[in-house]
């Protein structure tokens, strides 16, 4: 939890890709406790609702768990689900807009296809 | 505890600085009020709390009238800017004897928090405050907000004159002694971009009328910028609630609020971008283009 917040996107979904991206590198672990709200909120300087609201997406996709009275909680299978997730965004997410732009740019698909071969 | 305006007016003459307003404030949120210079921010912030005479219309907290009600008083505190011109007489205080004031005028004072912000900025209580620099007299209205312990919290320009720093401790301080305590804040500010993250709800004023109160995360996921050649982007917008239409040749920009299950029309060549809230603010409130 470390990056520092831009403004191009909600604060809310950079909370919770935050969080995800930590359990993929391997800096929050499965059954490991994340930070609260509140210290989310302290850490960025944002509204804890905000901060919730983040954590809230993660426990609806079931990639975090609640233990009451204690806090939030990285579930098992966690990072199998959200590598999961990002591959399948992944053509929307870069794949199109790399296609949009090779177009605008007049590069063939050949081309793209050797460029990425030679990568 | 609920705070709430029905119908609030407040005219001097025919000018209407507070024009017919209904606000509900709720307990355990911070609010940001924004708008103009002379929208009529102080106004409306001194007659909530009952500091000003209301024209018409009345407030009350859980439904009893606020006005000249020690016990609804005892909830609610406004710390405003202060002014030490000499008519006032405030600039003769020293730091150390305002603050012993408040301590006496709010009843949940809280001396211990009072004594360690002083020491946290570094104020010096024995000087009067007509010696203290704008940033200083800001930090003297933070001190007395916070250690208030009102339900009801309102602070009047509170980062005014505050370096970049001082303003980041303020934020950091208002949002742990609300995780801490649950108090309602009410900020205005001009600083909109600094205190967006911070704001739950944002309250808009435009001259003396209540443009909107919104969650700030709804209203920032609502707004979009769309941009491009003007007829693809009056073809995208189309049916959509437009503000603040700019254009430059053959390109257009406008800003639009989504309804829910709005959206932008995506087929048309046009950039779609997110808004921050101070830019949504002027689309709301900036001048529209002249013709």
């Amino acid at each position: 939890m470390k990056e520092q917040l831009t403004e191009s996107k909600s604060i809310y979904l950079q909370i919770s890709e935050m969080i995800e991206t930590d359990i993929l590198r391997g800096i929050l672990l499965e059954e490991e406790q994340v930070p609260s709200t509140n210290e989310l909120a302290r850490l960025y300087t944002i509204n804890p609702a905000t901060a919730g609201k983040g954590v809230n997406l993660l426990v609806e996709e079931g990639i975090l768990y609640k233990k009451r009275g204690i806090g939030m909680f990285v579930a098992a299978g966690a990072r199998e689900a959200i590598l999961k997730k990002r591959r399948k965004s992944f053509e929307e997410t870069h794949l199109a807009p790399l296609l949009r732009e090779a177009e605008s740019l007049g590069i063939t698909r050949e081309e793209l296809i050797a460029m990425i071969r030679e990568k | 505890m609920k705070l709430q305006c029905t119908d609030l007016v407040k005219a001097y003459g025919t000018l209407h600085a507070v024009d017919h307003i209904d606000l509900t404030l709720e307990q355990g949120k911070i609010y940001g009020l924004i708008g103009r210079n002379g929208a009529g921010k102080t106004t409306l912030l001194s007659l909530l709390t009952a500091q000003n005479p209301a024209t018409a219309g009345e407030v009350s907290l859980d439904g009893e009238p606020v006005w000249e009600n020690r016990e609804a008083l005892a909830h609610l505190c406004f710390s405003r800017e202060l002014n030490i011109s000499p008519e006032t007489g405030l600039g003769n205080l020293k730091v150390k004897e305002y603050l012993r004031i408040a301590s006496i005028y709010y009843p949940h004072w809280d001396d211990a928090m009072a004594k360690e912000l002083v020491e946290l900025f570094r104020l010096p209580v024995k000087k009067k405050l007509q010696k203290l620099s704008k940033g200083m007299l800001s930090m003297v209205t933070i001190i007395v907000a916070l250690a208030s312990k009102a339900d009801f919290t309102f602070l009047d320009e509170p980062v005014a004159g505050l370096d970049v720093v001082a303003r980041d401790q303020f934020y950091k301080l208002l949002l742990e002694e609300y995780s801490a305590t649950g108090r309602t804040f009410v900020i205005s500010t001009h600083i909109i971009e600094e205190a967006a993250d911070v704001l739950e709800e944002v309250i808009i004023l435009r001259d003396g009328k209540l443009l909107m109160t919104e969650n700030v995360q709804d209203l920032l996921d609502s707004a979009r910028y769309v941009s491009g050649k003007t007829e693809e982007v009056d073809a995208a917008v189309r049916g959509l609630e437009v503000h603040h239409a700019e254009s430059m040749g053959r390109s257009k920009g406008v800003t639009v609020l989504l309804k829910p299950g709005q959206a932008v029309e995506e087929s048309r060549d046009v950039t779609v971008q997110p808004l921050s809230l101070q830019k949504i603010f002027v689309a709301l409130c900036g001048e529209e283009e002249r013709a």
